[in-house]
């Protein structure tokens, strides 16, 4: 005999509401359903009423942890249709900020699996030094979340020498802290019990179900927008793309701390060799508060890697007449990461699903697109895939 | 007259309701100090636990309609009942005889068995997914440390020669069998649901388990029950161990043997507070096999020890 747990809309293990359908027989998971939608605000549809300034900073609220990820690929999209001209230096704080922001979302992620497996002491000084990457955040750009850094055409805020050696400081404390854990992870007898050959996502299945990010690395696939299709400063710098055979979520979880290392190397790396001159593109120098008029016509896709995987904007304009974008798609990629749920969960007990579902580093709330709501009726509709592909034509 | 009397002085002052309530609450805010400080937090006053028990019993008392039943509504209180109870038959003080006659270990160890045994029917009375999840995972956990647990303290009970925990046990039984004082050490957080044997319990995978439908006084009642059960197993383990509670002069001052008794079994308890700290929580089969195997294996050497060689 089998029976469903309700793992959500509340549950622990999940920090937003969504509702996984888990079917067991016993502790064995027989099944999996998922619900999406209960997260929807609207965002896509509230980018095309916006011109670009104001979208820069509805795109930067899509998700709190990689808020750089989204306001940046915003402005690559827009800076794009623009063929704009980003100075040399701007790109170089955006890269220093979006490493820094991958720091603390890893930590962060590292943290919390540490939580779902129930080793709260893992949790607790994760998180503690996790402080160190959020209070550099904070004197660079004044905010520990939604940073606000990327304007379209360049950057809000400068980095100068004192900043630093601040940073330069912190990080060398904050990689120490982690070449701990990154010895921790693979050899605590109980961490080993509840991570390793667990949530299994093989190469070929990753492959398949097109993973993105760390999931896909920890599984052997040597991919990340970085290195194969660099945007910002990232094709003036040296870095490795650290990759796990293990493909389980210890595998995962190894490969997020491994990049943590390669991202102060980044920042090592970028704040020597960061060019002087302004913050701002020539052509809106003008405009203190980046693009506020339309653009011309065109249809691009703005991508960067945020610490969750391949994150994609794409942006349509209709012309100058026209204050902002007519069309933008967001892929997020816990949306790609969905499809591996599934199989990691596959032959798993009740046991794993915490820490399998925060393997892929879930963040629902901006991976909502699929209730649809009748106005008139409050009737609600799920779309499948299928009619979700023709609904985008 | 003299008896009935003294019965109830015992059962509602010393040592218990009042003594354990006291006391349990206060291990469990020493517990939950120590570990933050372990884990760089400040962490709650030592005080919360009483804090904590007082909120709850002036909440409302809601059950969900499904789970309306005799079961659901009784299990608490047969918990309470049966780790009061057990707390005083355990040895506190020297001075007070406790409860309980010539065979009070085996007694004592069946009224430490019931808390668990209360909840696991809480838990499949409150027709939760959770709280039956829960209670499935609790009996497979209960097989596993009980075996441990039974083994050790007969281990301890064969050194003794007697299973009178009021008279028997006067010495320090740790040094002759330590092998049988290192198991029942583990499998004593099995027994408290603690790190790394929280699984009927497990947060972040099925919610509190059994408890999830628990609310107000009758959750108030199941953390009661929680932290006085502390109490007595580290209470048990110093009488079956480390000699039960000796009162001690040093000089002119006497010491009441309450006061070691405390002393011991907040050693006993800042010892699991430590296991806690440092381990992730284990999957129930693991826990199983951890427990039917090598502490298996170390509790029936000792006790083997115990029989060929005393």
């Amino acid at each position: 005999m089998t029976f469903k747990v309700p793992v959500g809309p509340q549950h622990p293990a999940l920090h937003e509401p969504e509702h996984f359908k888990v079917e067991l027989e016993g502790e064995e998971i027989v099944d999996v359903d998922l619900r999406l939608g209960y997260m929807h605000r609207g965002i896509e549809k509230g980018l095309q009423d916006r011109n670009y300034h104001r979208g820069i900073y509805l795109a930067e609220r899509v998700c709190g942890i990689c808020s750089v990820a989204h306001s940046l690929s915003f402005a690559l999209a827009a800076e794009d249709i623009a063929d704009m001209q980003v100075p040399e230096r701007a790109d170089y704080i955006r890269t220093i900020v979006a490493e820094l922001e991958r720091l603390h979302s890893h930590i962060l992620w590292a943290g919390v699996a540490g939580e779902e497996v129930g080793f709260q002491t893992l949790f607790m000084t994760m998180w503690r030094d996790r402080e160190k990457v959020m209070d550099l955040l904070e004197m660079v750009t004044g905010n520990r979340v939604n940073y606000s850094i990327n304007r379209v055409g360049g950057v809000r805020e400068d980095i100068e020498d004192k900043h630093a050696e601040k940073i330069l400081k912190n990080l060398e404390s904050l990689e120490e802290d982690l070449k701990r854990y990154v010895e921790i992870f693979p050899s605590d007898s109980t961490v080993l019990a509840r991570m390793k050959d667990k949530g299994i996502l093989p190469k070929k299945k990753a492959q398949e179900l097109s993973a993105s990010g760390p999931v896909m690395r920890g599984s052997d696939i040597k991919r990340d927008v970085r290195a194969d299709d660099p945007y910002a400063a990232y094709g003036e710098i040296p870095f490795d793309v650290p990759v796990e055979t293990g493909e389980d979520v210890l595998a995962k979880a190894v490969v997020r701390l491994r990049e943590c290392l390669e991202s102060i190397e980044i920042i090592r790396y970028a704040l020597d060799a960061m060019p002087e001159g302004s913050l701002m593109s020539d052509e809106v120098q003008g405009m203190p508060i980046g693009v506020n008029k339309g653009l011309p016509v065109g249809e691009v896709t703005g991508r960067v890697e945020a610490a969750r995987g391949d994150l994609m904007y794409h942006m349509k304009s209709e012309g100058e007449e026209e204050d902002g974008p007519s069309r933008v798609k967001i892929r997020t990629p816990t949306l790609a990461n969905i499809p591996a749920v599934f199989e990691m969960l596959e032959g798993e007990s009740m046991a794993e699903v915490p820490i399998v579902l925060a393997s892929i580093d879930q963040c629902f709330s901006c991976t909502e697109r699929i209730a649809i709501v009748d106005k008139e009726t409050h009737e609600k509709e799920i779309k499948n895939m299928q009619e979700l592909r023709e609904m985008e034509r | 007259m003299n008896a009935a009397l003294e019965f109830f002085v015992s059962y509602l002052l010393f040592p218990g309701i009042i003594f354990s309530f006291i006391f349990g609450q206060l291990f469990e805010g020493i517990d939950r100090k120590i570990a933050a400080h372990m884990q760089s937090r400040i962490g709650p006053p030592i005080l919360q636990p009483f804090y904590d028990i007082g909120k709850l019993f002036t909440k409302e008392d809601i059950t969900p309609e499904k789970s309306q039943s005799f079961f659901f509504n009784g299990a608490p209180l047969i918990a309470f009942g049966a780790v009061i109870t057990a707390m005083i038959m355990i040895p506190v003080t020297g001075v007070i005889e406790p409860l309980g006659g010539s065979l009070s270990l085996i007694v004592v160890l069946y009224l430490l068995n019931i808390p668990a045994i209360a909840l696991i029917i809480g838990g499949y009375a409150s027709s939760s997914p959770f709280g039956v999840l829960g209670s499935n995972r609790y009996i497979i956990q209960l097989i596993g440390y009980e075996l441990i647990f039974i083994i050790t303290a007969i281990t301890a009970a064969v050194h003794a020669g007697s299973y009178n925990l009021a008279s028997g046990f006067g010495n320090w039984f740790i040094f002759r069998a330590p092998l049988a004082a290192a198991a029942m050490l583990l499998a004593v957080p099995g027994k408290l649901l603690k790190t790394p044997f929280d699984i009927p319990e497990a947060e972040t995978e099925i919610v509190m388990g059994p408890l999830t439908e628990y609310s107000g006084p009758k959750l108030a009642l199941f953390k009661l029950t929680h932290n006085i059960e502390l109490l007595a197993i580290a209470g048990l383990f110093t009488a079956l161990f480390l000699g039960g509670p000796v009162s001690v002069t040093i000089g002119a001052v006497t010491i009441p043997g309450v006061v070691t008794f405390l002393i011991q079994a907040l050693v006993v308890a800042i010892l699991i507070t430590l296991i806690r700290c440092v381990t992730a929580r284990l999957r129930i089969h693991q826990a199983l096999k951890f427990y039917w195997g090598p502490i298996g294996f170390v509790a029936f050497l000792s006790l083997i020890l115990a029989v060929m060689v005393w």
